[in-house]
Parts: C-alpha cells; sequence; structure tokens
C-alpha cells in the first residue's frame, strides 16, 4: 500500500508539487554553501588547518597609549585544540583598572534589586481583640494595662515588627553597571579565568565530553559558556549543558556581574567578544540620554 | 521494540486464529523482521569516532638545560633565515609570527604562556625568561610541610 501511494504521486502533477523536497532542505543547502565564504572572512580564517590560526583585530579603535590585551582562540572540538589561534581583546573593556569595590557593589545591587521581603507581622491594633480595658485601673492590685494585646503581654501585638511587603529595588547608574562588567572581565583575564572560543560547537552532545574537556584543560569546577543570541546556538551545547550543573550557557545579552564571579571559568565567542566590546565601549563616549534608553534611538548599538 | 513486537505478536496471533492461515509462515516471517535489524545497529556504533581523553597533565614545569637553543632553533624556523644574530631582540608584533612561534614553543615544552601574560611577551627575551622559570604544582602546604621547619613547628592536615 505505501508504493501504491508513492506512485501515485509521482504521477500526478498536483501531488508531486505537494510532495516535492521541502524548500528547507535545499535551502539549508544553500545556506551552507553560502555560509562558507562568508565566514572565510580575511581576518579570522582558521577551519581549514593547522597552518593557519585564527587572528582577531580590535573592530573599535585603541587609545594611542594603551595596546590590546590579548588572549588564546580555542577550539571545543577536540581535546587537544587549545592554540587554534590569537584574538586581540580592547584594553578599555579587558584591561581597566581592578575596581573591587564597584564590583562588590554590582553584586550586591544584583542580589537585591529584586529583593521583595514579604515578611509581616501585626502589631497591637491588628491583632485580634484587645479594645478593652482588662481591670481597672485601680483596686485590683495588679499592674496596670490598657489592651491585652500590648506588645508586652503574651499574645500581643509586635512592636516594631517588619510591616509588609518591602521592596529593596534601587538602580546603580548605568555607567557604573557598565564599568562593573568591564571590571569583572579584567578580573577573569587577569586570573587566567577568561577562555575565547571560535564557536561553541561540540563533536557529540555528551555532557561527559565536556567536563572530561574542562578538567583536561584544567578550567576549574564551574564553567560559564556565553554565546551570542539564542536562535543560533548549536544543537550540542544546549542538549550537553542541559544536563550539567556546573556548565551554564547564557546568551551575551544575559552576561552578569554576579555569574561571572559565581562561575570559575568564563568562555566566550568571537562573536560574544564583538558583541560586548561594541556596547560596553560605547558608554565611554556617549551624551547623557534626553529620553531613556528602551525608547528607539538611532544610533544605539 | 519489545512492546513493539508483542503488540505485533499479539496482533498476527489474532489474526491467525481469526483468518485460520498456518501459524508457521507468520513465525517465519515475523523471525525474518526481526533478524536483518541487528547487524545495521552494530555497525552504525563502529562506525562513530569514539573520543578518548588524552590522560591528565600535571602543571609542574622545569625548563630543560637546552631552552635556549630550543627557542633559538624555533626563532629560526618561524621567522626564517632573516633573523640577525641578536635573535632575543626580534620583536613579536606580528599576530602570525607571535602566534606561531609561541604555539610551537608550547606544544614543544609541554606549556603555554597564559592568557593574562600573553600581551607581555613582546620580544623573544620576554618569551625566554617566561620559560626560564620553574612553576610547581604544589599547595603551599605541601612546600612548607617540604621545607626546613624549626623543630617546634608542626604542620598537620588534619582533612
Amino acid at each position: 500500500p505505501r508504493g501504491e501511494l508513492r506512485d501515485d504521486a509521482a504521477d500526478s502533477p498536483a501531488a508531486a508539487r505537494a510532495w516535492r523536497r521541502p524548500t528547507g532542505c535545499r535551502g539549508l543547502n544553500a545556506v551552507a554553501e553560502e555560509a562558507v565564504p562568508q565566514a572565510a572572512k580575511p581576518e579570522a580564517v582558521g577551519s581549514a588547518g593547522p597552518q593557519e590560526p585564527v587572528l582577531r583585530r580590535c573592530e573599535l579603535p585603541v587609545p594611542a597609549p594603551r595596546r590590546p590585551v590579548q588572549a588564546w582562540v580555542e577550539s571545543l572540538r577536540g581535546y587537544e585544540q587549545e592554540r587554534v589561534g590569537l584574538a586581540e581583546l580592547h584594553p578599555e573593556v579587558f584591561s581597566t583598572a581592578p575596581r573591587l569595590d564597584i564590583l562588590h557593589q554590582v553584586a550586591i545591587w544584583q542580589r537585591n534589586f529584586k529583593r521583595i521581603s514579604y515578611a509581616k507581622t501585626k502589631t497591637r491594633a491588628e491583632v485580634q481583640g484587645g479594645g478593652r480595658k482588662p481591670w481597672p485601673q485601680k483596686g485590683s492590685g495588679r499592674s496596670r494595662h490598657g489592651s491585652i494585646r500590648s506588645p508586652i503581654w503574651r499574645g500581643g501585638g509586635i512592636a516594631h515588627g517588619p510591616r509588609g511587603p518591602t521592596s529593596y529595588y534601587y538602580m546603580l547608574p548605568m555607567k557604573v553597571r557598565v564599568q562593573g562588567l568591564k571590571v569583572a572581565l579584567t578580573v577573569k583575564l587577569a586570573q587566567d579565568d577568561l577562555h575565547i572560543v571560535d564557536s561553541l560547537e561540540l563533536p557529540t552532545s555528551d555532557p561527559q565530553y565536556l567536563t572530561e574537556l574542562a578538567r583536561y584543560r584544567h578550567w576549574g569546577d564551574s564553567v560559564l559558556l556565553v554565546d551570542l543570541a539564542y536562535e543560533n546556538m548549536p544543537q550540542n551545547i544546549v542538549a550537553a549543558t542541559t544536563g550539567l550543573k556546573t556548565f551554564n550557557l547564557i546568551p551575551a545579552v544575559g552576561l552578569n556581574v554576579y555569574s561571572m564571579l559565581k562561575h570559575q571559568t568564563l568562555v566566550l565567542t568571537l562573536q560574544t567578544l564583538a558583541f560586548l566590546e561594541e556596547k560596553l565601549l560605547w558608554h565611554d563616549s556617549r551624551y547623557t540620554p534626553l529620553y531613556p534608553f528602551r525608547l528607539p534611538y538611532r544610533d544605539f548599538p | 521494540m519489545a512492546a513493539l513486537s508483542a503488540s505485533g505478536v499479539t496482533r498476527r496471533g489474532l489474526a491467525w486464529v481469526v483468518l485460520g492461515a498456518p501459524r508457521r509462515e507468520f513465525w517465519s516471517r515475523f523471525r525474518k523482521e526481526k533478524k536483518p535489524l541487528v547487524p545495521e545497529t552494530v555497525e552504525e556504533v563502529k562506525e562513530k569516532p569514539i573520543l578518548v581523553c588524552p590522560p591528565l597533565r600535571s602543571r609542574t614545569y622545569i625548563p630543560p638545560e637546552d631552552l635556549q637553543s630550543r627557542v633559538e632553533s624555533c626563532v629560526r624556523e618561524i621567522f626564517g633565515s632573516s633573523v640577525p644574530s641578536s635573535w632575543q631582540d626580534v620583536s613579536l608584533e606580528d599576530g602570525h609570527l607571535k602566534f606561531g612561534l609561541l604555539s610551537r614553543l608550547a606544544d614543544d615544552l609541554g606549556h603555554a604562556v597564559p592568557n593574562s601574560r600573553l600581551h607581555q611577551m613582546c620580544r623573544v627575551r620576554d618569551v625566554l625568561d617566561f620559560y626560564n622559570v620553574p612553576i610547581h604544582d604544589r599547595s603551599k602546604f605541601d612546600e612548607l610541610i617540604a621545607s626546613n621547619l624549626p623543630p617546634n613547628l608542626k604542620i598537620t592536615w588534619g582533612y
């Protein structure tokens, strides 16, 4: 019966049009063919062989007395591929002053600004009962009281307890938060905990491969992997990291100081690097906003 | 797989009961369908390349005695014949040459320049000074225990 259906589909033209290979298959091949020459940019040719290193230059101008910092470009495709190229990093982002006070401010802000404490206790006015004077002022021999729910009574209200949901929301200036990110990246690089990777493609989706790779390269117990965007994350790395607790994968917009301090190692891709440098360096030379940045600007990066 | 085959057996068993066809044909068909599946899965497993983790390396590094000659030979290989006699002053500005030299030395000596110190390697002299420093993988406690301690100081590692 299945063969007969196929013959019918091949014969009738309308059914043939419906049955022809979906455009996605041809589209995939076409996209792959287009992607190969696009990936072979003059500055980042690397995958051909061991002879051609991946060299990445700083796109944004580096101020004159300072020189770019450098890092190895590694690859996750094999255990031994630890030196696939050399990347130049902008010194204003990866070699700023190590402002630990700014790191502390930003990390504490991240913990606290979302906090709403829901603790609430009842005062003497809110506790049920206690409107009547329990005994007359004079004559009974007992101490004088006005209500049975005052704070000195057992079962009475709390005098200075937590009152209702309290919000600990506050915002640090945008430039302080940006500087915090720059300082965190600087600290990661200075302590040899930053690794640049050409792309997050793995040969298998086995989580054990990733853990063994990190163990072999002395990365540390926890690794934060940063890709550019949610859409184009390779399937293997997504599958591997969903199974692991200490290896976390985030898009570039999700990079924050708390996560960088929490994880021992930070792994960035080359695209993420360009994205971060552009976004973080724009704030050095921008005008003060006339309207909030969340509304559209023409030249916002 | 087992559930499917069980349901197939029961379905065919019922069909046989209903249709009254001989049992052997159905059982032989069932057996023939089952056999070709097994060798296919075995072949697929063999075709996948097995990724084996190489043995873990220790971070200890002791500079070899012929370090200078090794570095000089690497420099002459990478930079070609246009190397003056003062090869230690050759600058590593160019990315290709720097990458080539540092990766060759790292593969040769088993010890790579860490990311934090790559920007300090401006000349071959800096690379030589870096590789002249030995690196030990011991913790501070092990170093203290191994060093000469006064007789009234005892270190107990009680963890």
